[in-house]
């Protein structure tokens, strides 16, 4: 257990001393998770919203499929992907294979499903309230979206933060599809994995805790967000 | 609240059964032992041509973890192994000497090849000093992935690019052709062949690998890039609970000439992948 402890002590050496390594992980991660939650949340949350509002035609079947996309392995998400990019596949002429942006789209996916799934929960658990009738006789779809999802707002933050956490420590993309290169596409948790394989278990805690700290930062984001605004 | 109670009771007492039915149990007893090695002997089919038939013959399990050669030393280090088998003698000489294990012995010996691209842009097909091959890639600015891992393959191509002349430095220049990968060998070949890059690799993986890829050997036969397998034994007087003597029936099987000729009989693709180090040396 001693290397926990000489983890700790790593982890506070790594960060004061402006470790070049760890500090471009800190970049990659925050970079592949905050811009691909970003992109995922403002398709996902109006299309969840809307499905939730107005049931749309096969409105079952789109649940069903959100659903089960939160299940979906991050390593098939990743395979996905890279079958996607790779030279043979279809999108191999963008010729983006091992690069953030790549991760980035894997990503995208991953926060995808439960941005929709827990933004329909949020809003179909308004059902019947006077806001909700008001919404769908009255209002226009775009202001009545709004409303709601203005309404919902804390169950809405919990599903951003359910879709970082997808999103901030997974591996399944971030290897395959980012190829964990140093110093351009290694994440906190890809760090970890290859400190693991090199026996340096201590050197592994670091990264680890760093991802920890990075997660207090977000929770405490969140709690700004989900404030009542002054009127 | 009290109607509540009981589903929630029954719910807790479920999950607690479900959770202890799943009891593993005791890792599988007295007769097994923890090998330590790495992805080279396992992938290519060696270890489990080697040892089912010598669990069969003496009731021994073997539990093989099969990683890069530095986490397969540390395991041993930490006593997490009983039975180390790995390939980077500098490494294995320095685990010896600071006593985390004894009674090492030559096991076998294979080869390393740089593979790359048909095309090949840096003209370095037929070459047959290694070194002067990665200065030629790293001249023509051809892309190279590393292992980047502390693997045995990624201490060796270190120790080639000493070789490389005026680019001896060239894996720690920061040249944004030298790719560091920080992944296990397949995932590397995947990432050279779509990247068109060259990559050094041990025989046995690449043969493994190479239908689904258009890669190719363009370098092969320097004495530099011969690769040799050595065992040694957790030390029991630094981890007492190793079990040393069915590790040791292990370690004695595998370099008996029973064993040495199990070793050279294995095939891939009807190449020989493997050679004895009684054989070869």
């Amino acid at each position: 257990m001693e290397f926990l402890w000489e983890g700790i002590q790593e982890a506070f050496r790594l960060v004061v001393g402006g470790d070049q390594q760890v500090f471009h992980a800190v970049g990659v991660t925050l970079y592949c998770t905050v811009t691909a939650v970003t992109l995922a949340a403002l398709v996902a949350i109006p299309y969840g919203a809307w499905l939730g509002l107005y049931r749309p035609r096969g409105y079952r079947l789109q649940v069903f499929v959100l659903r089960v996309g939160m299940f979906v392995p991050t390593v098939v998400v990743g395979l996905i992907v890279f079958g996607m990019l790779s030279r043979q596949g279809p999108l191999g002429w963008l010729d983006s294979l091992y690069t953030k942006q790549a991760i980035v789209a894997g990503e995208f996916l991953l926060a995808f499903p439960i941005l929709g799934t827990f933004t329909h929960a949020a809003v179909r658990a308004q059902r019947g309230t006077p806001l909700e009738t008001a919404l769908t006789l009255g209002a226009g779809r775009q202001r009545a979206m709004l409303t709601m999802l203005g309404e919902v707002r804390v169950p809405i933050v919990a599903a951003i933060l359910a879709a970082f956490a997808r999103c901030f420590s997974e591996l399944g993309v971030a290897i395959p599809v980012g190829g964990n290169l140093e110093l351009r596409t290694r994440t906190l948790a890809s760090t970890i994995v290859l400190d693991l394989s090199k026996g340096n278990f201590a050197k592994a805690v670091a990264p680890g805790l760093i991802l920890i700290a990075l997660a207090c930062v977000i929770a405490t984001i969140a709690f700004l967000l989900e404030r009542e605004r002054e009127s | 609240m009290s109607r509540a109670f009981l589903p929630l009771l029954l719910l807790a007492v479920g999950a607690i059964a479900l959770f202890v039915s799943g009891y593993d149990g005791p890792a599988a007893g007295e007769r097994s032992i923890t090998l330590a090695t790495t992805t080279s002997t396992e992938n290519s089919g060696l270890l489990s041509h080697l040892l089912e038939p010598w669990s069969e013959a003496t009731g021994i399990q073997v539990k093989v973890i099969a990683v890069g050669t530095g986490r397969a030393l540390a395991l041993g280090e930490r006593g997490d192994a009983d039975l180390v088998l790995v390939h980077a003698r500098s490494r294995e000489d320095a685990f010896i000497a600071a006593g985390h294990g004894i009674d090492r012995r030559d096991v076998m010996w294979n080869d390393f090849v740089i593979v790359g691209p048909p095309s090949d842009p840096a003209g370095i097909r037929g070459m047959r000093d290694a070194g002067k091959a990665l200065a030629a890639i790293a001249a023509n600015r051809a892309l190279f992935v590393s292992r980047g891992d502390d693997s045995g393959t990624h201490i060796r191509e270190l120790e080639l690019w000493a070789h490389a002349g005026v680019y001896a430095n060239y894996p720690s220049s920061g040249a944004d052709t030298y790719l560091k990968a920080g992944q296990g060998m397949g995932p590397c070949l995947t990432m050279a062949d779509q990247r068109r890059a060259y990559v050094l690799t041990d025989r046995g993986t690449f043969l493994a690998a190479r239908r689904t890829k258009d890669l190719e050997v363009l370098v092969e036969g320097d004495p530099h890039l011969r690769n040799a397998y050595g065992a040694m034994l957790v030390n029991p007087q630094r981890h007492p609970h190793a079990r040393t003597d069915a590790a040791r029936r292990l370690l004695d099987h595998l370099t008996s000439p029973e064993g040495q000729a199990r070793i050279g009989a294995f095939r891939m693709d009807g190449e020989v992948l493997f050679h004895p180090h009684a054989a070869g040396d």
